[in-house]
């Protein structure tokens, strides 16, 4: 109960993983789409850096984790100017009416 | 000392848990932004005891600094009627659950049953990541997924400047 | 002196890449300011363009022409200092330079155990054939700025120009059968580009689609042969190659001859795995035949070889400079240059497969040229039946004249294609033979360099004189050797081999090649000689280097060769005396022909080198001599120097030494008055009948057009008619019983008053239907959903262990539930129409 391990870590990770698909999948605004993308990115990472520490003893654990933390960042900075894009053509960010390549 | 830490870790976690539900219960965009930031400072949290203080230092600066004002921007410029924004339909969000509890519980299986390499001992001391060695790393032995990276960050630049920019008509 | 062949070559063949990348960035940039609504004028209306109006210049004119010239005559520079090297070194030091140059090539990968080296393959035939290539493709670029000259896209061409030119001469030098695929693709791939330069033409890009496809087909084969290579031989370096499969042929009791140096140093576990080539049989032939197949069907592909040999004449639709660098100095080269770089990884099956590949294509491409009435297609039939004779001298053993011939063919043919290429420029781009006539007297020194270029694919010379032009020498060694295999390969060579070996003895072939070893050779030929497999006196005679048995050809693959070389001067002499000679039959056409200095300076070198190139001591045939494989243990390797040949001399000239008096003097009498007696002679019954089959080339591309296409066709129908009745009909049914089942349950059971029962049943389908549709409503949180269902069908893979047949079961169920159309589900659900 106090010795805590990798497998606390993971059980984070996972709630947190999950939660992050759930945001996801039940969000019709665009910007908590993006948010439930950063829960399962840092889900992810924290996964890394978890068995970085208990497992594979070295620094590829944390490495991985910066590099995700970057691909996070690239990946909403795109993300947004997608979104403003998006807001420009429709006036609104509602996924929900960006079906229209629907077949 | 195990106790604290263990105690720390247990406020972490629930600080990162709770905040992950939050911003997945609460209807407010903009609320469930200000949610993400306490997932971001848990994290930060559990980092600093996974002896990463310098992975911790760039969770906080990179996202609780950088992409959580670059969300809340992003909320701002669109958001006249982020507040009203219907939910999703009921049924959906069911099957969104349902979906989730059932993928969090294999997954839960998978973590807890699986044959994770048991290292001879007690669970090795942490590695002092000094950003000394940190840089050096980055620079040798992966300085190919580095560079990558940072030529993917130049055309993730362009391409947002090309993607945000106003429409010349 | 290794190091400084090495940077010539290595220099030869990047500085065209410069000048690809410079030209690719900055091309339209140069010259006068791009004048955009000229440009866009041209897009429209291509015509317009073609007709070479000096008006308008085009982006980067002519300075990005200047550029990409620039740079490879920097490379024939670089090619002639090499050249001159080489020339300089006797063959003891040439070998030892060749052997520098392989010591220093790089690594550059390992391909599992196997290590891929890059460096230049030093040889005589590569150095030869470098300098060929750079001087036509020199001359071909120095035409292109005038024939492109009004062109919208002026400064593309030449920028696709230097990128052939490169991916052409990193072939040449190329040492490893891996790197020779690699540019061999980026060739093919230029010719894409150039053949469809002019996309707005729809037979244009067809016709490049058409080369690119068919290509295909050919590098299918050369992949299965490298990858034979590859598994069976461990080696793909072209040096390499050949003595682990001489190793591997002996340890399979293939060979008894004595194993060359290299062989010998062959560890006998790889040798033992080579041996394997040999015993391995593939529908009853074993596979080191299929690996000289496979290689072989690279080039059927690239150099037009039947049954691929429809590309070759619908690539007429590029520009005429293209179709020069295309057929003569450097595509369709390719694939004989490939043959023989693996000449020594054939059996004799495989060559036998060559000859008759050959044997076809020379057959059948002579006689469909002789009705062709647009000067490009003649010239493009001329160049299937001339790289037929290279293939089938190749497969008959004639290396030397094979080659000899591919680079006298390259200077004549390049010539013969930049001087259409000026008739048609000078003529308003009329292609038509029929039209022109009479434009010696308008085009003099284009008239003057085609007849050289005429007479050299004639073979025209002087029998028993030894002076003749290009084709004279190279296609008479061919047919000597296939003269010699069909008539005196059984007979007891034994009173040849003793006393005809000795050093500097000089051989002559008949009709020809007189003196064929320059006076520095003789040391070589005496040690070549001494190589050389000369006939069946490998049993009776346990001499060191004993040659194999050379086998008997079949008639048909000697007579064959000997009557076209009646029929290529007919065509020739057809088409030169229709476009320049006689009255003229469009008086429009012939009052506007005009001939231009920048076009038809190259003519005359090419003229000049056409003539150079003939002269068999020079140059060259001893290089080409030079690089003949001298110990060749599985295949006959006959080259003119044989004294075996003899006996063919003293016939062979009787035959066809005169065959182009024979078929110029007929052309002339069919065509000097015109068409109206070749017309006549067209409608007579039987020859009218011939002349339809010749029109329509044998109806190959009809054939292929109803097997390939309407096979294709057929099976989309089918699958059309699957869809539509077996899909459609199963899901229209379901719906329909689902449809009648809710009515049915909706107004019988709602009027016995079971409200809950029928509400609860229409809900559920309703719901259902809701549900599925869901599957397809273009929101990405619901695919997110999906992908997470994925997930879990993995984690249940992983957990049910053993038993993961049923997580299949239900991820090929979700996926099947992914695919289906639901929406039409949903519709017949529904009741809706």
């Amino acid at each position: 109960m106090f010795d805590i391990g990798l497998t606390h870590y993971l059980v984070v990770s996972i709630v947190v993983f999950c939660l992050g698909v759930a945001v996801m999948a039940t969000k019709r605004n665009a910007i908590g789409i993006l948010l439930g993308a950063e829960l399962v990115l840092n889900a992810a990472a924290l996964n890394f850096v978890a068995f970085g520490r208990y497992r594979v003893p070295g620094l590829d654990g944390q490495l991985a984790a910066v590099f995700v933390i970057v691909l996070a960042a690239a990946e909403t900075a795109l993300a947004l100017a997608i979104f403003l894009n998006f807001y420009a053509n429709h006036a609104t960010i509602d996924v929900d009416q960006g079906a229209s390549l629907k077949g | 000392m195990i106790l604290l830490e263990a105690l720390m870790f247990y406020v972490f976690a629930a600080t990162m848990i709770g905040s992950s539900l939050a911003i997945l219960l609460s209807r407010d965009i903009v609320r469930s932004a200000v949610w993400l930031l306490g997932t971001l400072g848990a994290a930060a949290g559990l980092y600093f005891l996974l002896a990463a203080n310098f992975l911790a230092a760039v969770q906080l600066i990179v996202y609780a600094g950088g992409v959580l004002v670059l969300i809340v921007f992003g909320v701002m410029l669109t958001g006249r009627q982020a507040g009203a924004m219907p939910l999703a339909r009921g049924s959906e969000i069911a099957i969104a659950a349902v979906v989730a509890l059932i993928l969090c519980a294999g997954l839960l299986v998978v973590a807890l049953r699986g044959p994770w390499i048991e290292l001879p001992g007690p669970a090795p001391a942490p590695v002092a990541a000094e950003m000394r060695t940190i840089g050096s790393e980055l620079l040798t032995s992966y300085l190919v997924p580095f560079e990558v990276a940072s030529v993917l960050l130049l055309a993730v630049m362009i391409g947002a400047a090309y993607l945000a920019r106003p429409e010349k008509r | 002196m290794a190091t400084a062949l090495q940077a010539c070559l290595l220099l030869g063949v990047f500085i065209p890449l410069a000048s690809f990348v410079f030209l690719a960035f900055f091309g339209s940039k140069l010259g006068g300011a791009a004048r955009r609504h000229e440009h866009a004028h041209h897009e429209n209306s291509h015509g317009h363009a073609e007709h070479g109006h000096p008006a308008a210049a085009a982006p980067g004119e002519p300075l990005a022409g200047w550029v990409a010239t620039a740079a490879i005559a920097a490379s024939l520079i670089l090619a002639l200092i090499a050249t001159f090297i080489w020339a300089g070194g006797d063959g003891e030091s040439r070998r030892a330079w060749s052997e520098q140059a392989a010591h220093g090539a790089a690594l550059w990968t390992n391909l599992g155990s196997v290590p891929i080296h890059f460096g230049v393959n030093l040889d005589s035939l590569t150095v030869i054939t470098f300098l060929m290539v750079t001087i036509c493709s020199t001359c071909i670029h120095v035409f292109s700025v005038g024939y492109m000259a009004g062109d919208p896209r002026f400064a593309r061409f030449f920028c696709f120009l230097s990128l052939f030119c490169f991916s052409m001469l990193g072939l040449v030098i190329a040492r490893s059968l891996l790197f020779l695929f690699i540019f061999w693709e980026l060739v093919g791939v230029c010719s894409y580009f150039l053949i469809g330069f002019w996309f707005e033409k729809k037979s244009a890009s067809n016709a490049a689609i058409k080369a690119f496809v068919v290509n295909r087909v050919g590098d299918f084969g050369f992949v299965i042969g490298l990858g034979l290579c590859l598994v069976y031989l461990g080696t793909l370096s072209l040096d390499s190659a050949p003595a682990v499969f001489e190793a591997g042929a002996r340890a399979a009791g293939w060979s008894s001859t004595e194993l060359s140096a290299a062989a010998a140093a062959v560890p006998a576990e790889q040798a033992a795995h080579a041996a394997r080539l040999f015993t391995t049989l593939l529908w009853g032939v074993p596979l080191a035949t299929w690996l000289g197949i496979g290689l072989f069907c690279g080039a059927i592909g690239k150099s037009a070889q039947f049954p691929l040999q429809v590309w070759l004449p619908d690539a007429m639709e590029g520009p005429t400079p293209v179709s020069a660098l295309i057929h003569a100095a450097t595509m369709v080269a390719a694939g004989v240059y490939l043959v023989a770089r693996v000449f020594l990884l054939l059996t004799p099956g495989a060559q036998m497969f060559i000859a008759v590949v050959g044997c076809i294509t020379l057959t059948m491409a002579a006689l469909i040229a002789i009705v062709q009435t647009d000067i490009k297609r003649v010239l493009a039939y001329s160049t299937l039946s001339q790289l037929g004779y290279m293939v089938f001298g190749l497969g008959v053993g004639a290396w030397v004249g094979a080659l000899y011939h591919l680079l006298t063919h390259a200077f004549f043919k390049a010539l013969l294609f930049l001087g259409s290429g000026q008739v048609i420029a000078g003529c308003h781009h009329e292609q038509d033979l029929r039209k022109m006539g009479g434009l010696a007297s308008k085009m003099p020194n284009t008239a003057i360099a085609f007849l050289i270029a005429v007479l050299a694919i004639s073979g025209a010379g002087l029998p028993w004189l030894n002076v003749g032009l290009g084709g004279y020498f190279s296609k008479d060694e061919i047919l000597a050797v296939a003269f010699y295999r069909h008539f005196n390969a059984d007979k007891p060579a034994a009173e040849h081999a003793a006393g005809e070996r000795a050093a500097g003895d000089v051989a002559a072939l008949g009709s020809g090649v007189p003196v064929l070893l320059a006076a520095n050779e003789s040391a070589h030929a005496a040690q070549s000689h001494g190589d050389d497999p000369q006939a069946g006196h490998a049993a009776a005679r346990p001499a060191p280097h004993a040659a194999p048995p050379v086998s008997r050809v079949p008639a048909a693959l000697f007579w064959l060769p000997i009557v076209i070389a009646y029929v290529t001067p007919f065509y020739m002499g057809r088409c030169f005396i229709l476009a320049f000679l006689g009255r003229p039959r469009d008086e429009h056409i012939h009052a506007h022909a005009r001939e231009t200095p920048i076009m038809y300076r190259p003519l005359l070198v090419l003229a000049g080198l056409t003539v150079v190139s003939s002269i068999p001591v020079f140059l060259f045939r001893p290089f080409v001599a030079h690089a003949a494989p001298g110990h060749a243990p599985l295949v006959p390797a006959i080259s003119g120097d044989d004294h075996a040949l003899h006996a063919a001399h003293q016939w062979l000239p009787a035959i066809v030494g005169f065959a182009w008096v024979v078929g110029l003097g007929s052309a002339w009498l069919l065509y000097r008055n015109g068409l109206a007696l070749a017309e006549r002679i067209r409608r007579a019954p039987v020859v009218h009948l011939l002349h339809h089959v010749l029109w329509n080339k044998f109806y190959f591309d009809h054939v292929y057009g109803f097997v390939l296409v309407g096979g294709t066709k057929v099976v989309a129908v089918i699958c059309r008619l699957f869809d539509n009745w077996v899909i459609d009909g199963v899901i229209n049914n379901a719906a329909y019983v689902f449809e009648r089942l809710a009515r049915f349950s909706g107004v019988v059971l709602d009027n016995r008053g079971v409200d809950g029962a029928v509400n609860g049943l229409g809900g559920g389908l309703w719901s259902l239907g809701g549900l599925l549709r869901r599957f397809q409503t273009g929101l990405a949180r619901n695919y997110i959903l999906l992908a997470a269902l994925g997930v879990c069908a993995l984690v249940v893979a992983v957990l049910s262990g053993g038993q993961a047949s049923w997580a299949l079961a239900l991820f090929v169920a979700a996926a099947a539930a992914l695919l289906t159309p639901w929406e039409q589900v949903r519709r017949g659900l529904m009741g809706e129409r």
